[in-house]
């Protein structure tokens, strides 16, 4: 795409203007040009005013307690992750048979029935995005927090995918619900939801707070040597 | 204020912070941040009409979309059907409140907000409504339109049809109907819908005045 020239183009010019004493190309972060951008409405503003000049929302140039947040939403995240795998998601009455399904065993019962591509999208909008939701945000918080040696450039594009994908575990709740309105013929054929559906439910509004709570422009603060 | 004047050409990335120097693009190009990648902005591609337009026809095919089925399974000569606002009280009826609330609020509210509220910022802008109980609201809709559209999940509202009828498809017949192929296009008109609006764009009309 035409996308990668404009970026490069966009760099030069911000390096030649911004800065004229250095020739080097420099990366210029905009709190110390004195700017930042209004958290509600990302208009450009001067950090010493009090509220924005476009939507008079209160200014703020980084939210620091945004890192601690964003851990303590994703440690519950994770506890309730593990609760969601361990109870029952579901509870089937087939002819007066009573079985309780957990997301993992409702995965393998489509793999035995033959429905693999069914089983692969519900095994990565329920197991694999939620967990991989929680490890990706982990490493992003621990490289603000420890300061660690990662590519600060993939940890962003990692973020964005974060951000984009996790939206996919409600497909399950989805599919609960269709299935709970539908099947509901007493002891010959009934379906429930049982407790992992809340944990579930929860873990999605969690993790998906704990991506929209925190500041990324943090990571970005300390600027690499190289 | 006039010291801002001189930077209007400069923007920050919201990701990473870094100063950025704006400059014209050709339409369907996205400039992204050079450090992080992040999208940054992309040519005005707002055309008021067509999302005036695009508003109506999801408002009209949102009532079907919510009052007619969208499964319908046999099982032993019985019937059972359900539609989207259905699903989400049988699972809020069973005490599952939670599951049920965020079911409701992804398929039914979301989008039936997100609607009206494009609408609003539209009909505002075209009918140039100055008085400054419209611009109170167009500025406190354009502020929540952010987390509106995050909430509205109809795409994959649409791929759960499938695999719910991919899976009662084992122990039952599985029909698809009216209310499935209008939820469809439903999903399809917003798709477009928020593919024409620019939050930014619409945000440069307050700067106007």
């Amino acid at each position: 795409m035409s996308t990668k020239h404009t970026c490069e183009q966009v760099d030069n010019e911000v390096s030649t203007t911004v800065n004229h004493t250095d020739t080097a190309p420099v990366h210029i972060q905009g709190n110390q040009m004195g700017l930042c951008l209004c958290p509600v409405c990302k208009k450009l503003n001067l950090t010493t005013n009090s509220n924005c000049r476009r939507c008079y929302s209160k200014l703020a140039t980084r939210n620091y307690a945004s890192v601690q947040q964003s851990w303590a939403l994703l440690v519950t995240a994770t506890i309730l992750l593990v609760l969601a795998n361990v109870y029952p998601i579901t509870l089937l009455t087939n002819r007066g048979v009573v079985t309780n399904d957990t997301i993992f065993s409702g995965i393998s019962h489509l793999v035995q029935t033959g429905m693999f591509p069914i089983a692969i999208i519900v095994f990565t909008a329920s197991i694999l995005v939620p967990w991989l939701k929680i490890f990706g945000l982990a490493t992003y918080l621990a490289a603000i927090s420890f300061n660690l040696p990662i590519s600060k450039r993939k940890l962003m594009v990692g973020f964005h995918v974060i951000e984009w994908i996790g939206r996919w575990s409600m497909l399950d709740l989805f599919v609960i619900s269709l299935t709970v309105a539908l099947v509901n013929m007493g002891q010959l054929l009934d379906a429930k939801p049982a407790p992992a559906a809340t944990a579930f439910a929860l873990v999605i509004l969690l993790t998906q707070l704990a991506a929209k709570v925190l500041d990324t422009r943090l990571l970005w603060d300390r600027l690499e040597k190289t | 204020m006039h010291e801002l004047d001189d930077h209007d050409s400069i923007i920050l990335c919201r990701s990473c912070d870094l100063a950025v120097r704006k400059r014209a693009l050709p339409s369907s190009a996205r400039a992204l941040c050079p450090r992080c990648d992040t999208a940054l902005y992309d040519a005005p591609y707002c055309s008021i009409n067509g999302m005036l337009a695009m508003c109506v026809a999801a408002l009209i095919i949102f009532i079907p979309a919510n009052l007619l089925p969208v499964l319908e399974i046999h099982f032993l000569g019985s019937i059972r059907t359900t539609t989207v606002f259905e699903a989400a009280i049988a699972v809020w009826a069973q005490g599952y409140w939670v599951v049920g609330l965020a079911v409701m609020v992804a398929a039914v509210i979301a989008p039936a907000v997100l609607i009206l509220s494009i609408l609003t910022q539209v009909l505002i802008v075209k009918l140039k409504l100055q008085q400054s109980f419209w611009q109170r609201t167009y500025t406190s809709l354009l502020k929540n339109q952010g987390l509106i559209a995050q909430m509205t999940m109809l795409e994959i509202y649409v791929i759960s049809f499938l695999v719910s009828a991919f899976q009662l498809s084992d122990f039952s017949d599985v029909y698809f109907g009216m209310g499935t192929f209008s939820f469809t296009m439903l999903f399809v008109i917003i798709l477009f819908l928020q593919r024409e609006y620019n939050l930014e764009h619409m945000w440069s009309f307050v700067d106007e005045h």
